[in-house]
């Protein structure tokens, strides 16, 4: 008896426990897509990369806001699957006759020498089909991951994440989102105003006529609005030591130019050693880039207006997609046969388990992260 | 607070000067009110305030400009932005974020204050200047004064000493610029800030002011004082000031009600007078446009509510009501822009619709509420020879008539680097290069100064005497009240008031020219009228 | 109130809309090199590389390093370079990009927004257009809502095509024809419109031709084949995916250069003029 109540009694408190509504921190769902992107572009199993949609969409319909950026989710669904078909197409018509199973034949058409005899149509052959529809689903996975972030994360949201040290090209990516609806109701304007001066409304014409006047108004503006943000204290600056901005400075190039040597020696060189040596510089690159940035962030003096904190619920998320792409890094290493579906000979594909743990935490943020409040900011 | 000593700015390291030896102190908490037409220097004067001339706009600074003992030599605007807060003429092109949230604490995040204190800030603001059910509205979805306090609010968030303001008014209606200048009114009152502004329309606003500065002689003279001392022998002033000063009344009155203390006298002797009547139109020939019970849909607003007009030859027609009422709906449904959903428009016998090219222009002509959105060439020479070809007459046509309406006006000028009133009066031209039997204005005297406006009156009544047809949509009544025969008030998208302007204007405050309310019970609209009058007396006498 | 003649003479540092110092100019530099990389490890990377040996992994990997540097490098010129006028432009200019992108009838590739790009670099500086071409593909993503794992690629490829139309108005012959040859000005930047699409296009190819993987031998990519047979086999494979893109982008782009060029190029040196990016400051003492 005590223990069906006691179980009754956990069943209701996890109901009644709504974390309430919040926006989650952008870089948190962010870092979750690249994560599940991560793992996709680490198998080819067909099964783990729907597998990794399915995670995608479900996290995107429990969690998206009721808002217009909101809506490009399905526009990737789409794109997702028009990859795979083109890739099937692109491999049955342009296939290489590898293998030995044929599903059907074409006619031929060889196409002449310098061209390098790439043959359209032909037999096709069950593996090579088997093998492009894997990567159409690969690249179809990436694509949907790295768009649900799209659809879970306010742009504007992200924008005020940007790093200190590049809020000028934050500041202008607002100012383009703010004056985009303007520029639009411009557009149609003036190209109704045409009709005023006896012009034609439509037609090439009216196209470079409308844009003319619309430039020069939006250039005009342009010059206000610098005005006015001047005017507010824009651009005010911390006052540095010369040595502090020398350390800035040097850390920025510094860091561009490890990951650019890092890279070389990457590309040239085949032994174990050098690969550690040249990710190494990689690395060290890439630390040296973050100190700089987070040091050249500390010259302007903005604060943030209602900035994004990170709570458990985000950590967490940052954690979900963090596990998924190392869970599925090690088991490409671990178990290459069950990530690497192999179509020669063509084989079912399986299902490893860390792989699949992997995929079930990467669903968990559809069930433990605040929902969108609904004023869609 | 604000100290001018011997400033001369010019913007061309060898040309002439803007302002030439400004020596002139403002002190805490006044509402200064800056005066002259276009052309005089008073962007320049307001802009030098925080710094933005020179340090953005280049040029040369002779002499120093403090501000709250900062020195714009050493400061730039953004080291003034805590003590300064400009509010330029159109609020639109300077928000940099969406909603009205973050516009007003964009200003404090560049100015690194805590978040705590941020958060604190906007709601005051809000509550100060009303704006708390609006602040997660985008903001281009604003009326325009909202816009304009939302503006004001921006800047206001920095808690700084001084309100800089230019032109504030321009684009408002009459009640929304009501809105505003109360609320810089209790700014000053209340938060003793200063407010420095710069304003064409001064019926509006001259009986706010502290202390006027008029600025006069291209820069070169300026003149400051109280109110009453400036206005006396302003060059520009209201139609209250220019009334007292047609009365000989002493000391010159800038608000109404000091007017209609001298106004028993001046009643009395124009007893037994009437201003002139206007012609009446033939009532039997036929109209020059005809809207029948007209419903416009913007969809699924509807704009326009079951209108009817009528406008004769000679005519001139004045639309006025609030912003958003359906003025320039019916503007542009008279041009054949917009698409009826029921009723019938009918201009000089056919549908505009189904007009087009020079057949339109011939016909009906509008000048938009943006003129500039008419101007497409790189010279002026160039748009009249455009618009040659395009009415389908000779060509000097519109040369010739901008040389009459603007001859101050080159031909290797950039269109839009002309003045306001400029930009209009070309914009006019190219519409009456064809000769246009129904010719419509929407908003002409945004920004105009005074003597344009009165030039442009004159360039109206010399049109509808010779026979052309005008419709005007103007929220400015005075204008309304110096050329227009008719006065129709929109509200809603209804026509709530269509009759002779002596009528319709003087049986709402809202829309009585300055000389009604002083001289009402009389049928007096404009100080012309009264000169008239007493010029006859004078002549009779 | 000094007694001395001329109190201060300032020249407004920003004599160009975003100024490119020696510093800005190594990290475009390397930035490039990593980019050439990014773009071309297919045909650098040595035969028995490890590069090679995770091929698969490659683009995802570049498409996280990639934006990393981009931000860098943004972070370098964004230093003290770029001031109010430079970053209201800069967004004017992005909301007119984002604005076209739409248009190109639903097709991807086919947008009119190079036009733009290329005019706006050329008439306000090769770091400007640096910027332009990376901030207005990003924003124009960001709004629309199409963030993919082709977006670092292209973010790089329009910043390069932004510097390069930038560097050729540096060039003498461009100073000598500017004002006083303008048809010339229009007909160079069209030609150059048109390479810079059909590069753009087969630079994009490259993202994904590694994904191919089984082609064809005389289109797919081969690890460890020789450099020449590689670079052919991209050849043909732009040559068969981007006539459908490609070709019609460069004629939009050069089409709209040679009708409307001359005007919007009027249009944009006005406005460099209006803010005055090269205005002199001065300050004089009034008792002079």
């Amino acid at each position: 008896m005590s223990t069906i109540t006691r179980q009754a009694s956990l069943t209701q408190a996890a109901r009644s426990y709504r974390p309430e509504a919040r926006w989650l921190h952008p870089m948190a769902w962010w870092s979750w897509a690249i994560g599940l992107a991560i793992a996709a572009s680490s198998t080819t199993n067909p099964l783990l990369l729907m597998g990794i949609i399915a995670v995608a969409a479900l996290v995107v319909d429990r969690r998206k806001p009721q808002a217009p950026w909101a809506r490009s989710f399905s526009f990737f669904l789409r794109i997702a699957l028009l990859i795979v078909i083109i890739r099937v197409l692109a491999q049955i018509l342009f296939g290489a006759p590898t293998g030995t199973l044929a599903v059907i034949s074409l006619p031929a058409l060889t196409l002449p020498e310098w061209f390098a005899g790439v043959r359209i149509g032909g037999t096709v052959m069950l593996e090579p089909l088997l093998q492009s529809v894997y990567d159409g689903l690969r690249l179809a996975a990436i694509i949907v991951a790295i768009g649900a972030a799209g659809s879970l994360a306010s742009p504007a949201r992200v924008l005020k994440s940007v790093p200190a040290a590049v809020y000028e090209v934050g500041v202008s990516v607002v100012v383009a989102s703010t004056f985009l609806p303007q520029l639009v109701g411009d557009v149609s304007r003036i190209r109704a105003n045409r009709r005023l001066r006896g012009r034609p409304e439509t037609g090439v014409r009216a196209l470079t006529g409308t844009m003319l006047p619309v430039l020069h108004s939006a250039m005009d503006r342009s010059i206000t609005l610098a005005a006015a943000m001047d005017s507010r204290g824009y651009g005010r600056t911390a006052d540095r030591s010369t040595a502090d901005r020398l350390r800035t400075g040097t850390a920025l190039l510094a860091g561009i130019v490890f990951i650019a040597v890092g890279l070389f020696f990457l590309l040239g060189t085949a032994s174990q050693d050098w690969e550690n040596w040249g990710l190494g510089i990689v690395a060290l690159g890439i630390v040296s880039a973050a100190v700089s940035l987070a040091l050249a962030g500390r010259r302007s003096t903005r604060t943030r207006y209602r900035p994004d904190h990170w709570h458990r619920a985000d950590i967490a998320t940052l954690a979900c997609g963090s596990f998924t792409a190392i869970a599925f890094a090690l088991a490409a290493r671990i178990d290459p046969s069950g990530m690497a579906t192999a179509t020669q000979p063509p084989t079912w594909p399986s299902l490893p388990l860390l792989a699949l743990t992997a995929l079930v935490v990467a669903a968990l943020p559809a069930f433990f992260t605040p929902q969108p409040p609904k004023d869609f900011r | 607070m604000i100290e001018f000593d011997d400033v001369s700015i010019r913007y061309e390291p060898d040309g002439s000067d803007i302002l030439t030896g400004i020596d002139m102190f403002i002190s805490e908490g006044e509402f200064v009110l800056v005066v002259g037409s276009t052309g005089s220097g008073k962007s320049t004067l307001l802009s030098s305030i925080n710094g933005l001339v020179p340090h953005f706009t280049g040029g040369v600074l002779r002499g120093e400009v403090r501000v709250d003992g900062r020195s714009t030599r050493e400061h730039r605007p953004r080291d003034l932005a805590d003590i300064v807060g400009v509010v330029p003429q159109d609020p639109l092109a300077s928000f940099v974020t969406d909603t009205v949230e973050e516009e007003l604490a964009y200003t404090m995040e560049c100015l690194g204050l805590a978040p705590t204190v941020m958060r604190r800030r906007v709601e005051e603001t809000l509550d100060l200047l009303g704006l708390e059910e609006l602040r997660n509205r985008p903001l281009r979805t604003l009326s325009g004064g909202q816009r304009q306090r939302a503006a004001i609010g921006a800047v206001l968030t920095a808690h700084p000493k001084i309100l800089v303001l230019d032109e504030p008014t321009s684009a408002l209606d009459p009640g929304a610029a009501e809105e505003v200048l109360a609320a810089l009114h209790r700014l000053v009152h209340d938060l003793g800030i200063t407010v420095v502004m710069a304003e064409h329309r001064l019926e509006r606003v001259v009986q706010y002011a502290d202390r006027v500065i008029e600025l006069s002689g291209s820069g070169r003279a300026i003149a400051i004082g109280e109110p009453t001392t400036i206005m006396a022998t302003a060059h520009i002033a209201p139609p209250v000031v220019h009334l007292g000063r047609v009365a000989g009344w002493h000391p010159t009155p800038i608000t109404i009600r000091d007017a209609r203390r001298h106004a028993d006298a001046l009643r009395t002797l124009l007893t037994g007078q009437v201003p002139p009547l206007r012609a009446v139109p033939d009532p039997n020939s036929p109209p020059i446009a005809n809207l029948d019970s007209l419903r416009v849909q913007h969809g699924t607003v509807t704009a326009l509510r079951d209108v009817n007009l009528r406008v004769d030859q000679g005519d001139i027609v004045a639309l006025m009501g609030r912003n958003g009422a359906g003025k320039s709906t019916l503007l542009h449904t008279l041009v054949g822009g917009l698409t009826p959903t029921r009723g019938s428009v009918d201009v000089t016998g056919s549908d505009p619709r189904q007009l087009a090219g020079p057949e339109l222009l011939a016909r009906v002509g509008l000048v938009p509420q943006e003129p500039a959105d008419l101007l497409e060439a790189a010279t002026v020479a160039a748009e009249c020879a455009a618009s040659d070809k395009d009415a389908g007459c000779d060509s000097g046509t519109t040369r010739a008539i901008v040389a009459l309406l603007a001859p101050d006006v080159t031909d290797s000028t950039h269109p839009r680097d002309l003045s306001e009133g400029q930009r209009l009066l070309v914009a006019l031209a190219i519409i009456l290069a064809a000769r246009p039997r129904l010719i419509c204005l929407d908003e002409p005297t945004r920004g105009l100064d005074y003597p344009t406006k009165a030039r442009l009156a004159t360039i109206l009544t010399d049109l509808a005497e010779a026979g052309h047809a005008i419709v005007l949509a103007t929220h400015d009544v005075e204008l309304a009240a110096e050329v227009a025969h008719r006065v129709v008030i929109l509200a809603d998208g209804e026509v709530v008031a269509d009759g002779p302007t002596s009528q319709v204007v003087t049986s709402s405050p809202m829309f009585a020219p300055q000389v009604s309310k002083v001289l009402s019970p009389q049928p007096w609209l404009t100080v012309g009228q009264v000169q008239r009058a007493l010029a006859n007396l004078g002549g009779t006498a | 109130m000094s007694n001395a003649t001329i109190a201060r003479v300032s020249h407004n540092r920003t004599a160009r809309a975003v100024p490119i110092g020696a510093r800005s100019a190594i990290a475009i530099g390397f930035t490039t090199a990593i980019g050439i990389v990014a773009f071309g490890w297919p045909f650098l990377a040595a035969p028995e590389s490890s590069v090679l040996a995770h091929a698969s992994d490659a683009p995802i990997a570049f498409a996280l390093l990639v934006p990393a540097v981009l931000i860098v490098v943004l972070a370098q010129f964004a230093d003290g370079a770029m001031d109010a006028k430079s970053v209201a432009m800069l967004g004017v200019l992005t909301a007119v990009v984002a604005a076209l992108r739409p248009l190109g009838a639903g097709v991807a590739g086919i947008e009119p927004i190079w036009a733009i790009i290329i005019l706006g670099a050329y008439a306000l500086g090769p770091g400007f257009g640096f910027v332009l071409g990376a901030v207005s593909l990003f924003a124009s993503a960001l709004i629309t809502g199409g963030i993919g794992p082709w977006l670092p690629f292209q973010m790089l490829a329009a910043a390069w095509i932004g510097l390069a139309a930038g560097l050729l108005a540096a060039t003498p012959t461009a100073r000598r024809w500017r004002g006083s040859h303008p048809w010339r000005e229009v007909i160079a930047l069209a030609a150059f419109a048109c390479l810079a699409a059909i590069a753009y296009g087969m630079l994009m190819n490259l993202w994904f031709w590694p994904f191919t993987i089984d082609l064809a031998p005389g289109l797919a990519f081969v690890p460890g084949e020789p450099v020449t047979n590689n670079v052919l086999s991209w050849l043909r494979f732009s040559l068969v995916t981007s006539l459908g893109f490609d070709i019609p982008r460069a004629i939009l782009a050069t089409a709209l250069i040679a009708v409307a060029g001359r005007p919007i190029l009027v249009a944009l040196r006005r406005a460099s003029r209006r803010a005055a990016f090269e205005a002199p400051i001065r300050f004089e003492s009034s008792r002079d």
